[in-house]
């Protein structure tokens, strides 16, 4: 973890899309909070909406209720986001790496693509029967 | 963020459907439902209008292509409108503005809906 995180977040829903719009209003409150540049702002709402969905639609059964833990963390170098689900095992950055093509639009590919495309690192790992999938963005090019 | 849909007929059979505010997870499936109710098989165009949506994912984007899908499907005309700088920093991302029929304003639009109606007139 980032020793330099000075401001933290952490919020617990469900795997529900229903929820989306609870994870909107926290991000966009954060961002606000914490000064985040709107473009960043935009992009990570994108990002978080995708890396949620999936864990809807992919790490459970359709019925089967559990909760998504998320932290938005920044310092004054880069923002973080981190979801821990206990879902099936479930690597985005090698699981899911496939072509984008127009007439090949599978389920989750294009939001595994947008998340590497619009952030900067992106970290999986398995730890206690939990996916824990981390996406920094910094606030300029490294 | 909600997703106010209104559609509205066009020339020579067409159906415009414009989206304004977020076309998200959550309101994808109500645009889905929209346009399997709307656009049955006597419509020849289908536009859709972005000028007022600010947010889109994945989720829309797979309606916006299961219908170009459907369209081409169909022989139809399937045109994307007033895509706001983010959407199109979207569509880009996923390099899907290829093989899309994209106007940038109402103009541009009526020029090549012209242009293609006097082809037909001329017979070529």
């Amino acid at each position: 973890m980032n020793s330099k995180s000075q401001n933290r977040q952490s919020v617990t829903l469900q795997n529900k899309i229903a929820e989306c719009e609870k994870l909107v209003d926290l991000w966009t409150n954060y961002a606000k909070s914490n000064n985040i540049p709107d473009d960043i702002k935009n992009d990570l709402r994108l990002v978080t909406e995708e890396i949620f969905a999936n864990i809807i639609n992919y790490a459970h059964k359709s019925d089967d209720i559990q909760s998504v833990d998320i932290e938005f963390s920044s310092d004054t170098d880069s923002i973080s986001i981190t979801f821990t689900d206990t879902g099936i095992a479930f690597n985005p950055v090698v699981d899911c790496n496939k072509d984008i093509e127009q007439d090949d639009h599978c389920e989750g590919g294009m939001g595994i693509h947008l998340i590497m495309s619009l952030t900067d690192h992106q970290e999986y790992n398995r730890i206690n029967q939990r996916n824990v999938f981390t996406v920094t963005k910094y606030y300029t090019e490294k | 963020m909600s997703l106010e849909i209104a559609i509205s007929p066009e020339a020579s059979s067409g159906k415009r459907i414009s989206i304004a505010g977020s076309l998200d997870s959550n309101t994808a499936p109500e645009l889905q439902q929209r346009i399997d109710a709307e656009i049955n098989k006597s419509i020849t165009t289908t536009i859709i209008d972005f000028k007022g949506l600010e947010f889109l994912s994945s989720a829309g984007l797979r309606v916006i292509f299961k219908t170009k899908k459907m369209m081409d499907g169909r022989g139809g005309k399937f045109l994307l409108l007033n895509l706001q700088p983010q959407i199109k920093k979207v569509f880009e991302i996923i390099k899907a503005l290829d093989g899309m029929d994209v106007f940038k304003d109402q103009d541009e639009m009526d020029d090549y809906l012209t242009a293609m109606q006097n082809k037909v007139i001329d017979g070529d």
